[in-house]
């Protein structure tokens, strides 16, 4: 293969990836913080998409901008929906969180449907043709802003996480609910608060990827999670720095399979990897024994 | 023995179940829509029991779409290279689904629920994208093929005779899976379920067991897909899709998962109340009221609607030790 395309499909793969990152953080913080899998996270990615399609179609602001109208309002669906449908089954068993995200991926997918129909929408970047060359590389300015808004949200995150007493609280209940709960913490405040905040990533994450250019229905978030559950296991349950790492490879590993392989195996091939690494390690890549 | 059996309500619901079965299509009411429904109804009770019957070893599968397609399409290539008749061919082509059961059984046994869950949604896309891609010389890839029907449809009452006769295989499946939790296979899969380190401290193998169960869910359930391309006459790639995973989920979850009666129930309460949903023109509000279902019984009626009945039956004696 020309080293110039190479470079360019991880060019690419490092635009997924940013996608799936923001995704599998949610999903870890939310793993880490209440040991629950929600299956539906995709639904939110949707969900944000379209949130951000109504803002610009009222205000015609840039959607880069919206993103951080958008997140706040995923947040507060998130906390709703943690409250409804998770805090109930919380503890009774895994199977049933599965099934509950079943439920909730009909309801989001055919509520939206009912709203705004089940036709492909977009949202027109105001950069959608600028593009920087650097050498052979081409690379639009949206996946270079994209890029840039995940390593601004990221740290974001890790900030909060690391300085903010919030921050600190949620942490300790990730490592030890018990002991959180001695300490005084609301664990189940916890809960929620990280339910949102994984849901807001979901959002940023659905309005990147519209904005990128990817037409949006309301079907398109159930792969995209579950790509981004494999990166959970592939980086390790509640591992943050695992899900960082395992998005980027996983960006570069699918354009790179759809590239030698054909379009037919985007998303077949996620799940190749996924099983092989499970086969020799049951647990993940990153897993622990015990779990 | 037998006197007792049949004086208790269980007996009594069975028979009725049963006699309905059978009389239902020879009323004037059942037009071809109605049986059309029916029959679907049939096989989808034989796949929900299928899948239900994995849940007895503790494993879940999302990807039961793989076993339900891959024995509809190796029946129908079989009946048409051979000619035999789909009723011998369906056996064939789901001896080839619980082959490929076995195989992804190998990868799954030794996972637990998340991973397990993502694993076997990842086989079945798995699957779809090689009928699709490498296999589409053979299978026409996303266009489909025709396929001989069960009964040629210009044979007189054609719909009745396809009913009767998978009305007979769901019993036979049913009662298969009857008899398999009967028998000590049963009892080694729910000491697995219930704690899988003192089942091997009991002499119980987990994986043998598993494996089993996985084959023998994965045959039933190619048993149904089989019959149900046959009954369409018509095969697409469509088949391996999320949403046939997810019936029978959803089938078990609201009769109760874990009982005999449970995924009949289920497969009989929904399905009626989506066509129903649908004659009433409310198509995406269908998905939605499933779906509301689908958390309130998890949440409140965490055994289905199977446990409403055992509720009120536990006077006569009809109901069983919640687990």
């Amino acid at each position: 293969m020309d080293i110039g395309i190479l470079i360019q499909v991880v060019f690419w793969g490092l635009y997924a990836g940013c996608i799936y990152i923001l995704l599998a953080t949610g999903l870890n913080l939310i793993f880490g913080v209440m040991k629950i899998v929600n299956f539906a996270h995709g639904e939110f990615l949707m969900l944000g998409a379209y949130i951000t399609f109504i803002f610009v179609a009222l205000t015609g602001f840039n959607p880069y901008v919206l993103l951080f109208a958008t997140m706040p309002v995923l947040i507060v669906t998130g906390i709703i929906v943690e409250r409804l449908c998770f805090r109930p089954i919380l503890g009774t068993g895994k199977l049933n969180e599965i099934f509950v995200s079943l439920g909730l991926i009909y309801i989001f997918q055919n509520v939206v449907a009912l709203i705004w129909t089940d036709e492909w929408r977009i949202i027109p970047s105001p950069f959608v043709d600028v593009t920087v060359s650097l050498g052979s590389l081409e690379m639009p300015l949206d996946y270079l802003i994209i890029i840039f808004l995940t390593i601004a949200i990221l740290s974001g995150l890790y900030v909060f996480l690391r300085k903010t007493h919030l921050g600190k609280a949620i942490r300790a209940t990730s490592q030890n609910r018990k002991g959180a709960m001695l300490m005084g913490i609301n664990v189940e405040r916890m809960d929620m608060i990280s339910f949102g905040i994984g849901t807001g990533l979901a959002a940023g994450a659905g309005t990147l990827w519209a904005v990128s250019g990817q037409v949006f229905n309301p079907y398109i978030g159930s792969i995209p999670a579950i790509k981004a559950f494999a990166i959970v296991i592939l980086g390790g349950l509640g591992s943050i720095p695992g899900a960082i790492i395992g998005g980027l490879l996983y960006g570069i590993v699918e354009n790179m399979a759809t590239f030698t392989l054909g379009g037919a195996w985007k998303d077949a091939i996620s799940f190749v990897l996924l099983i092989i690494v499970l086969i020799f390690r049951p647990t993940g890549l990153f897993g622990e024994e015990g779990e | 023995m037998t006197a007792m059996f049949w004086r208790s309500p269980k007996a009594c619901l069975i028979a009725g179940a049963g006699a309905a079965g059978i009389v239902l299509p020879l009323l004037p009411v059942a037009n071809l829509y109605v049986l059309t429904v029916l029959i679907l109804m049939l096989i989808f009770i034989i796949y929900a029991s299928a899948w239900n019957l994995l849940t007895y070893s503790g494993q879940g599968s999302l990807g039961h779409a793989a076993f339900f397609g891959l024995g509809g399409y190796a029946s129908s290539l079989i009946a048409i290279q051979s000619g035999l008749s789909p009723y011998i061919t369906i056996f064939a082509g789901a001896a080839f689904s619980a082959f490929i059961g076995l195989l992804i059984g190998l990868t799954c046994v030794r996972l637990r629920e998340w991973f397990l869950a993502m694993v076997t949604f990842g086989f079945a896309i798995i699957i779809q994208t090689v009928i699709v891609s490498m296999l589409s010389p053979v299978t026409g890839g996303w266009d489909g093929y025709a396929v001989p029907k069960l009964i040629a449809s210009d044979i007189p009452y054609h719909l009745l005779w396809e009913y009767y006769s998978i009305f007979i295989i769901a019993i036979l499946s049913l009662l298969a899976i009857h008899l398999i939790l009967k028998s000590h296979i049963g009892l080694a899969l729910a000491a697995i379920r219930e704690n899988e380190l003192e089942a091997r401290a009991a002499g119980i193998d987990p994986v043998r067991f598993k494996l089993l169960a996985f084959t023998a869910s994965a045959y039933i359930a190619g048993i149904a897909g089989a019959l149900e391309i046959h009954h369409f006459g018509y095969i697409t790639p469509e088949i391996f899709g999320v949403e046939l995973s997810f019936w029978p989920v959803i089938y078990s979850i609201t009769g109760g998962l874990g009982t005999l009666a449970g995924p009949v129930v289920g497969t009989i309460v929904v399905s009626l109340l989506w066509d129903g949903l649908n004659a009433a023109g409310l198509t995406y509000e269908r998905y939605i009221i499933i779906g509301v279902l689908l958390i309130l019984i998890i949440i409140y009626l965490p055994r289905g609607l199977v446990s409403l009945a055992e509720r009120y039956g536990k006077t006569e004696g009809g109901g069983r030790n919640p687990r």
